[in-house]
């Protein structure tokens, strides 16, 4: 199990990182408190339905993890500890260590997403489990697909919107289950077996997109 | 430089059986097009004559995807095997994927939209299909614009290859489990969105066939046509590179 240990190392050393600076967590809570004060000004007081409030919250939350999460490995190639992370671990341990602590971060900016939201636009929460349920799915998901295409996107010259362009096709399938998952648990006819179909698929596309992405990050971080 | 030049991307001259496959792909879509614009077919009242547009609109969706399941292949076989005539490959097999992808979604709007939407305003229906091909091609442009943005030619051959198989990795999603859940005007959806569920008219069935068969021949000579000439280009760079 020396491949664990290395992912816990990696992840720790992320952790410790961030804890003293703090960057990310306030830069995404601020860019997730501002748009969705910006989509309540938009909004009005005109009535939302269910399904309008998922989409719009998974819009914001879906580019706030597009403008955060691609930092993941560009801090690497900045700090230049990138080759004295390929002398000390193997490809996977680096990879799960990062796609650990992504998850973690997207799992706080989704939480603090859906409180704000609730707070300004105020849907009602019907079936609070279904919620909490989608916002862990969808964060492990939405950090999987990110994570992987952060480190294509840490070897090319200029990164700018490139995460966004390389990214949104391949979380489609992710967003239309979310935002089906968050518009049923707004709704009052709220119920687990109305979720499964969507919540399985959830389930089947994170899986699939850890499996592909630990397989294939080798040929990605290593020259 | 040395390196890769030892990996030559030059191929064999084609033999005769190539010069034969062009004449009968020729033939054959001449065959296809003659048939499909004057064969008979079944009058349905929405539909009427424009489901002459079945043998067209359909068989070069197959084409997309072929295009794409042939650069897949090509990129998995560039992260085995290092070899740069399948990057070149992989390139050209999603260009052709992304032409033919553009003509079935162009054909797939005009037709909805003169068809079951006749005196409505409505071009971009929601249809899963059209959602999924539109999703493709987003795909299909992404991995020009990471291309784009890579230099080094070894690090762009392999991640592009990494995110092309990455992308492929959604296709189950996008042809499974979203068509079921959402309504559509194409056959056999919100079910088993099975083939051989379409109910296709008997008179219309073996030009539709002929005309899928000649369409996926019709890509397979542009993708081997264009990979001789980026072939051809790259040898030429390579001899007039400054020492």
């Amino acid at each position: 199990m020396a491949w664990l240990h290395g992912a816990i190392a990696v992840f720790q050393k992320d952790a410790r990182l961030e804890l003293r600076t703090r960057f990310a967590l306030n830069a995404l809570g601020l860019f997730v408190a501002a748009s969705v004060l910006l989509v309540r000004f938009a909004v009005g007081n005109t009535a939302i339905t269910p399904p309008m409030a998922a989409a719009l919250l998974w819009i914001v939350i879906l580019f706030a993890a597009v403008v955060g999460l691609g930092r993941a490995f560009i801090v690497e190639e900045e700090r230049g500890t990138v080759l004295l992370l390929q002398l000390a671990l193997p490809p996977p341990s680096i990879y799960v260590g990062k796609l650990v602590f992504n998850i973690a971060i997207t799992l706080a900016l989704n939480l603090a997403a859906a409180f704000i939201f609730w707070l300004l636009v105020s849907p009602e929460v019907h079936a609070l489990g279904l919620l909490l349920t989608t916002l862990v799915l969808g964060a492990i998901g939405l950090a999987a697909a990110t994570t992987f295409l952060s480190a294509i996107i840490a070897r090319t010259a200029s990164s700018g919107p490139l995460l966004a362009v390389l990214s949104f096709p391949i979380l489609i399938p992710l967003l239309f289950s979310v935002v089906q998952l968050t518009g049923l648990a707004f709704k009052p006819t709220a119920s687990w077996d109305a979720a499964f179909t969507d919540l399985s698929a959830l389930v089947g596309y994170s899986g699939l997109m850890i499996t592909a992405s630990v397989l294939l990050f080798e040929y990605v971080w290593r020259d | 430089m040395t390196s890769s030049s030892r990996d030559s991307v030059l191929l064999p001259p084609r033999g005769g059986g190539y010069r034969v496959f062009t004449v009968v792909v020729a033939v054959w879509m001449t065959t296809v097009l003659c048939f499909g614009v004057l064969g008979k077919i079944s009058n349905l009242p929405i539909l009427e004559h424009t489901a002459r547009n079945l043998y067209f609109h359909v068989p070069m969706w197959f084409t997309l995807m072929l295009g794409w399941f042939v650069a897949a292949y090509h990129s998995l076989r560039l992260l085995m095997t290092r070899r740069r005539i399948h990057d070149v490959r992989a390139e050209q097999a999603a260009l052709v994927a992304t032409v033919f992808g553009v003509l079935g979604i162009t054909t797939g709007i005009v037709w909805s939209r003169f068809t079951w939407y006749t005196g409505t305003d409505i071009w971009w229906n929601g249809d899963p299909r059209q959602v999924m091909v539109a999703v493709q091609l987003l795909i299909c442009g992404a991995y020009f614009v990471l291309r784009g943005a890579l230099d080094d030619e070894r690090l762009r051959a392999r991640l592009a290859a990494a995110y092309a198989l990455f992308a492929t990795m959604t296709m189950p999603f996008l042809t499974y489990v979203l068509p079921r859940r959402m309504e559509s005007l194409h056959p056999g959806a919100e079910g088993n969105p099975a083939f051989s569920q379409m109910d296709i008219a008997p008179e219309m069935r073996w030009v539709f066939y002929a005309s899928a068969l000649g369409f996926l021949m019709l890509g397979w000579w542009i993708y081997t046509l264009r990979v001789r000439v980026r072939a051809a280009e790259i040898a030429v760079n390579e001899r007039t590179t400054w020492p």
